[in-house]
């Protein structure tokens, strides 16, 4: 299965997420080809907003972070300064009449982790309903700019 | 530190308005200590311009750079080779800086994109106080260490008001009491009697009686 959609995602994750492996990520970017443009990074208390804002500026209709559960942090509070990055970030992008949507971020659930997988498609599926960002415009992105052929 | 804080983009916007081509200048000293101006800062701002713009339609360029100290010559200098390319400049120096870019370049607009707060320290991660007003007579010898002018919100010189409770300043209890704090250093020291000097109140003359100060040392000019 592969996605083709005029919508595009900017993911960074923390690598301790479930089902965060290189090889997932390489099997998840041949099913989403440049539908969903993914970031590993090794702690996202490491993920800055110029990050997300970079992303929302050059290519991306939403920019989302997923990080580690609540408590579970290797670095002990990596994801909660990520949070108020990713707000930061959401108050930044209002002021200038973005929706604070475009930008998020989903924390891990100790009790029923999912991986990496089930929460790319979750994420997505709710940028499928945003309108295209009026940043990039309806004309920048073809619609063949997210149709990679899986491989 | 000087400590400054970013103008509410609005306000940034409607001073670009004239300008077509800007240079976002930040500054990697103070203003980088304190989140308002460093090389980061200066990526989220310029960044943000950039989408405003684009979802406006303008027609602008926008492009950032850093300097180490925007409030030194020989560092502003370095944008003699640069700046002609673009119609003003967008500083995120504190005003020392702004200043020092505009004195440098006469002929092109430099807009401040800070409001510059005060002389301050870090006291903790995103906590900046401020902690000396440059009054040009240091007296923190007689105080322990803790400056009264700065740090009592009545700025009283020869004891405390009374007023306190638990340490904490009446006028705002998220506050310190300084007098507390410059009796509690003072006695540490065995230092108290330096408090029975009547001190006359403060000599503002050394801080702005005569414009804007100025340091000569002549053993470190050329």
């Amino acid at each position: 299965m592969h996605y083709q959609h005029n919508r595009t995602l900017a993911l960074f994750y923390c690598q301790n997420v479930p089902g965060a492996g290189e090889r997932e990520r390489i099997g998840l970017e041949k099913e989403y080809g440049q539908c969903i443009r993914f970031y590993p990074i090794a702690c996202s208390g490491r993920l800055e907003p110029v990050h997300l804002l970079s992303a929302l500026e050059n290519f991306a209709d939403a920019a989302y972070l997923i990080t580690c559960p609540e408590g579970m942090c290797r670095y002990f509070e990596g994801n909660l300064r990520a949070i108020k990055r990713v707000m930061r970030t959401q108050d930044i992008i209002s002021g200038i009449g973005l929706e604070k949507e475009r930008v998020g971020i989903i924390t891990g659930s100790k009790e029923g982790p999912k991986t990496l997988a089930e929460l790319a498609k979750e994420i997505f599926d709710k940028v499928l309903q945003m309108e295209p960002s009026p940043v990039l415009g309806k004309g920048e992105r073809s619609y063949d700019y997210c149709a990679t052929e899986a491989h | 530190m000087i400590t400054a804080q970013q103008k509410p983009i609005d306000e940034i916007r409607g001073m670009l308005v004239p300008y077509k081509r800007i240079l976002v200048l930040g500054c990697a000293s103070c203003v980088a200590e304190c989140a308002a101006g460093g090389q980061k800062e200066t990526a989220m701002l310029a960044s943000t311009l950039r989408m405003k713009a684009k979802m406006n339609n303008e027609d602008v360029i926008i492009q950032e750079h850093t300097l180490d100290r925007q409030c030194v010559k020989d560092f502003v200098v370095t944008l003699d080779d640069i700046i002609g390319s673009y119609d003003a400049v967008l500083s995120l120096g504190c005003g020392a800086g702004v200043q020092a870019v505009a004195e440098m370049f006469s002929e092109i607009p430099v807009i401040p994109g800070l409001n510059t707060e005060f002389i301050g320290e870090t006291r903790a991660q995103g906590l900046w106080v401020e902690n000396c007003l440059g009054c040009g007579d240091c007296m923190l010898y007689y105080f322990g260490g803790v400056c009264p002018l700065a740090r009592c919100s009545k700025q009283l010189f020869n004891g405390p008001c009374g007023g306190s409770v638990g340490g904490k300043c009446e006028i705002n209890p998220d506050v310190d009491c300084a007098w507390q704090k410059i009796i509690d250093r003072l006695s540490r020291f065995g230092a108290l009697d330096r408090l029975e000097t009547i001190y006359p109140p403060k000599n503002w003359s050394r801080k702005q009686g005569g414009g804007p100060r100025k340091i000569i040392r002549e053993d470190q000019q050329r």
